[in-house]
C-alpha cells in the first residue's frame, strides 16, 4: 500500500500569550483527503493552532509545512495564495456587501484587481468578472444560496452566513480547507446540511479538510482521523472510537461540561 | 408608478451587473447628463461659473477623497494638500513647456508619490494616529508651499495658470472650462461606478470591514490600503490642477488650507461614504449651504441692525461645516445618498409597501 501524502503537518509547535501557554509541543499532520477532527473544550488552543497555521499567531517554536514546504511565519495573504482556506469560528464575513460579492471576493487570488481595469471596465475587467461569476454560480448552486445572492449581509440569518462563508472559501478552489466550529449555534437540520456539504465538498473536489468542532457526534460522524486538545495539550487521538473513549478525553469533557454548566 | 420594477427580470449575469439595471434610472441619467452637458446654453455666465463649475470640480474631488474614506476607509484630513501639490506640478510642468495632457499626468504623479509617502507612513499606526499623520502632511505641504518661491510663484505668492488647452488647442470660454472640468467629473465617475463591480473594489471593501478575513482569502491589506491613497491622490492631484486651471486660473496657497480639506470631508460625509451619487449631494450641499447661509445671516443682521464684522462672517461656513459633520454622523451616517435611496426604494415598490 502507498504511504499516504501528508497535506499539513504541525510539528511540536508552541505558542504563548503573556505567561499563558496556549499550544503545548502539538503535532498532527492531516493527510491527503482526509477529514481531520481537532476537538477539545473551550480555551483549549484549537483556534491557536488554525491562527498559527494561516499566520496571524505565526508559533514561538516548531514547525508547520504545507505541501512539505515550511510556512511558518508566513504572512495570512500568502498562506492563502499557496491553497489553505478557512473559515472563522465568529464570522467574519463582509458588512456593506451582497452575499454574491462577499463570495466573489474570495476569487481574489484568481482574479487581476487594478485601478485601470475599472477605470477601462468593458474592455479590461467585464469579461473577467462574468467569468469568475460563472465559476461562483455553482458554488452558489452547491451550498443552495440563490435565495439569498443579492440580499445584503447583514440581513442573513446567521446559520446562512455560516454556509456564505464556507462558500467564500470553496471558490478560492483550496487544497486544503480549515473549519474552525463550522456548527456553532446551528440547530440540528442546519448541522446536518452543514455535515452534508463538508462531506460533498471532499468528494467533489478532493479537499483535505481540518475540522475544528467541540460537538462529539458531529466529530465521530465526519472525521478519519481526529486529535484532542486539552490546556493547550494532546490528550488522545487517532480514529475518532478510540479517541473518544480514552479516559482523559472523558474527563476533560466532563470536567468542563460541568463548569460550562455552572457558568 | 414611478419607477415600475414590476416585471423586470434579467436573464443573464451581464445585465444584472449592469451600472443601472433600472430602465427608470438610465432614462433619468441620461436626462441629468443633458442637463449638465447643455448648461452653458441656458444658464447665465454667473451661475455657470461661480455655481455649476466648482460644484462640478469639487464633486471630482469629494470622489476621490471617497474613494479612500468610503471604500476603503482611511481618513484623510490633508486632501486639501494633495490637490495643491497636483495644481503646482501641473502649472509648473506646462510652464516648462509640456502640453496639458502631459502636465495634468504630472500633477496627479507628484500627489501619488507625496500622497503614498504619507500614507505608507500613516498606515503604520491605525485610527487617530491616521488622522493625524495626514493632517502633519497638509502642514508640512503648506509650509513647504509658502517657504519655496520656486513653487509658490514668488513674493506676491500668486501663480498664474497658463491658458487651459486641449491637444494644444487654447480654449478660452466659459463654456470650454466647464466642459473641460465636466470631462474630468465624468471619467472620475465611471471609475469609481466600476470600481464597485470589479475585484479591486471588493478587496478595498473587504479591507475596510476587516483585514484579517481579506488576508486570509489572499487580499494583503497594507498593499490595498496604499492603492487606494495611491489612487485617491491621483485624482485628488488631478482636480487640483484642473481647480487651478479652469476655475481660480491664478492660484494661493491659501487656496488649499486646512478649511478647505476639512470642506471636502464634510462634502463626503454629508454626501455619504462610499456613495457615487452622495459626492454629488454632499459637494452641493457643501458649496452651496454657506452661501445661502451666508447671505440670510447678513439680511439679517441688517434688518435688526447689527453691524457684523467680516471675519464673523468668514467664520460661519466652517461652523457649519462642522455642524453638519457632526449632525450627519449622528443621525445618518450614510449620508444624503441615503436619504435619497429610502426615497427612491420607496418608489420603487409603490404602491405596494411589501419588497421586491
Ligand atoms: N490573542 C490572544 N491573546 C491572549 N490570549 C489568547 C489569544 N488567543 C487565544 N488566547 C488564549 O489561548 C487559549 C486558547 O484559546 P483558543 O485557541 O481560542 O481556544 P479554543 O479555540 O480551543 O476555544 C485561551 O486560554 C485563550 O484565552
Ligand atoms: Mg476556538
Amino acid at each position: 500500500m502507498q504511504e499516504p501524502e501528508k497535506v499539513l503537518e504541525i510539528r511540536s509547535v508552541d505558542r504563548s500569550f503573556g505567561g499563558l501557554r496556549a499550544l503545548k509541543e502539538v503535532s498532527l499532520h492531516v493527510n491527503r483527503g482526509e477529514i481531520f477532527g481537532l476537538v477539545g473544550p473551550n480555551g483549549s488552543g484549537k483556534t491557536t493552532i488554525v491562527n498559527s497555521v494561516t499566520g496571524f499567531y505565526p508559533p514561538d517554536k516548531g514547525d508547520i509545512l504545507f505541501e512539505g514546504r515550511s510556512i511558518k511565519g508566513m504572512a495570512p495573504h500568502r498562506v492563502a495564495r499557496l491553497g489553505i482556506a478557512r473559515t472563522f469560528q465568529n464570522l467574519a464575513l463582509f458588512r456593506g456587501m451582497s452575499v454574491l460579492d462577499n463570495i466573489l471576493v474570495g476569487r481574489h487570488i484568481h482574479m487581476h484587481p487594478s485601478a485601470l481595469a475599472a477605470l477601462f471596465y468593458w474592455v479590461w475587467a467585464e469579461r473577467e468578472e462574468l467569468r469568475h461569476r460563472d465559476i461562483v454560480e455553482e458554488t452558489i448552486d452547491f451550498l443552495q444560496l440563490q435565495d439569498v445572492r443579492d440580499t445584503p449581509i447583514e440581513i442573513v440569518p446567521l446559520g446562512l452566513q455560516k454556509r456564505i462563508e464556507l462558500a467564500r472559501a470553496l471558490v478560492s478552489e483550496p487544497r486544503m480547507l480549515i473549519l474552525d466550529e463550522p456548527m456553532a449555534g446551528m440547530n440540528q437540520e442546519e448541522k446536518e446540511y452543514m455535515a452534508r456539504f463538508i462531506l460533498d465538498a471532499r468528494e467533489e473536489r478532493g479537499l483535505t479538510v481540518l475540522l475544528i468542532e467541540h460537538h462529539m457526534d458531529v466529530v465521530s460522524a465526519l472525521c478519519d482521523r481526529m486529535t484532542v486538545l486539552s490546556y493547550g495539550e494532546q490528550i488522545a487521538g487517532g480514529k475518532p472510537a478510540e479517541a473518544l473513549s480514552n479516559p482523559r478525553v472523558i474527563e476533560a469533557y466532563l470536567g468542563t461540561k460541568g463548569r460550562e454548566h455552572a457558568a | 408608478m414611478l419607477y415600475r420594477l414590476a416585471g423586470i427580470r434579467h436573464t443573464t449575469y451581464r445585465s444584472a451587473r449592469q451600472l443601472f439595471p433600472i430602465p427608470f434610472d438610465r432614462k433619468l441619467l441620461g436626462f441629468v447628463i443633458l442637463l449638465g452637458v447643455a448648461a452653458p446654453f441656458y444658464l447665465s455666465p454667473l451661475h455657470l461659473n461661480s455655481y455649476l463649475l466648482p460644484w462640478v470640480i469639487w464633486t471630482t474631488a469629494a470622489l476621490g477623497l471617497n474613494l479612500l474614506m468610503g471604500w476603503a476607509g482611511q481618513v484623510h484630513l490633508g486632501y486639501a494638500a494633495v490637490m495643491a501639490i497636483g495644481a503646482y506640478a501641473a502649472i509648473h510642468a506646462t510652464r516648462f513647456g509640456l502640453p496639458l495632457e502631459a502636465a495634468l499626468l504630472v500633477g496627479g504623479l507628484a500627489s501619488s508619490v507625496i500622497g503614498l509617502a504619507f500614507g505608507a507612513a500613516a498606515l503604520r499606526v491605525k485610527g487617530l494616529y491616521l488622522a493625524v499623520t495626514t493632517l502633519a502632511m497638509q502642514s508640512i505641504v503648506d509650509w513647504t508651499i509658502v517657504h519655496v518661491p520656486a513653487i509658490s510663484g514668488g513674493s506676491q505668492a500668486t501663480l498664474q495658470a497658463p491658458t487651459l488647452r486641449l491637444f494644444g488647442l487654447p480654449i478660452e470660454t466659459d463654456a470650454g472650462r466647464y466642459w473641460y472640468a465636466l470631462g474630468l467629473c465624468a471619467i472620475v465617475t465611471v471609475f469609481l461606478l466600476n470600481v464597485s463591480r470589479t475585484s479591486f473594489g471588493r478587496a478595498l471593501v473587504a479591507v475596510r470591514e476587516k483585514d484579517f478575513a481579506a488576508a486570509i482569502i489572499g487580499v494583503s491589506p497594507f498593499k490595498f490600503k496604499l492603492l487606494a491613497f495611491w489612487c485617491s491622490s491621483f485624482i485628488g492631484g488631478v482636480t487640483g490642477a484642473i481647480l487651478a486651471f479652469c476655475y481660480y486660473r491664478a492660484i494661493t496657497p491659501e487656496q488649499f488650507h486646512l478649511e478647505v480639506s476639512i470642506q471636502v470631508v464634510a462634502m463626503v460625509i454629508v454626501g455619504g461614504l462610499g456613495s457615487v451619487l452622495g459626492s454629488y449631494f454632499g459637494a452641493g450641499l457643501v458649496l452651496l449651504a454657506p452661501i445661502f447661509l451666508n447671505n440670510w445671516v447678513a439680511s439679517l443682521a441688517s434688518a435688526l441692525n447689527l453691524s457684523l464684522q467680516t471675519d464673523v462672517l468668514s467664520q460661519i461656513p466652517l461652523v457649519l461645516y462642522g455642524g453638519l459633520i457632526v449632525g450627519f454622523l449622528l443621525f445618518e451616517p450614510l449620508g444624503l445618498a441615503k436619504i435619497y435611496d429610502n426615497v427612491r426604494n420607496y418608489f420603487l415598490v409603490w404602491p405596494f409597501r411589501h419588497a421586491r
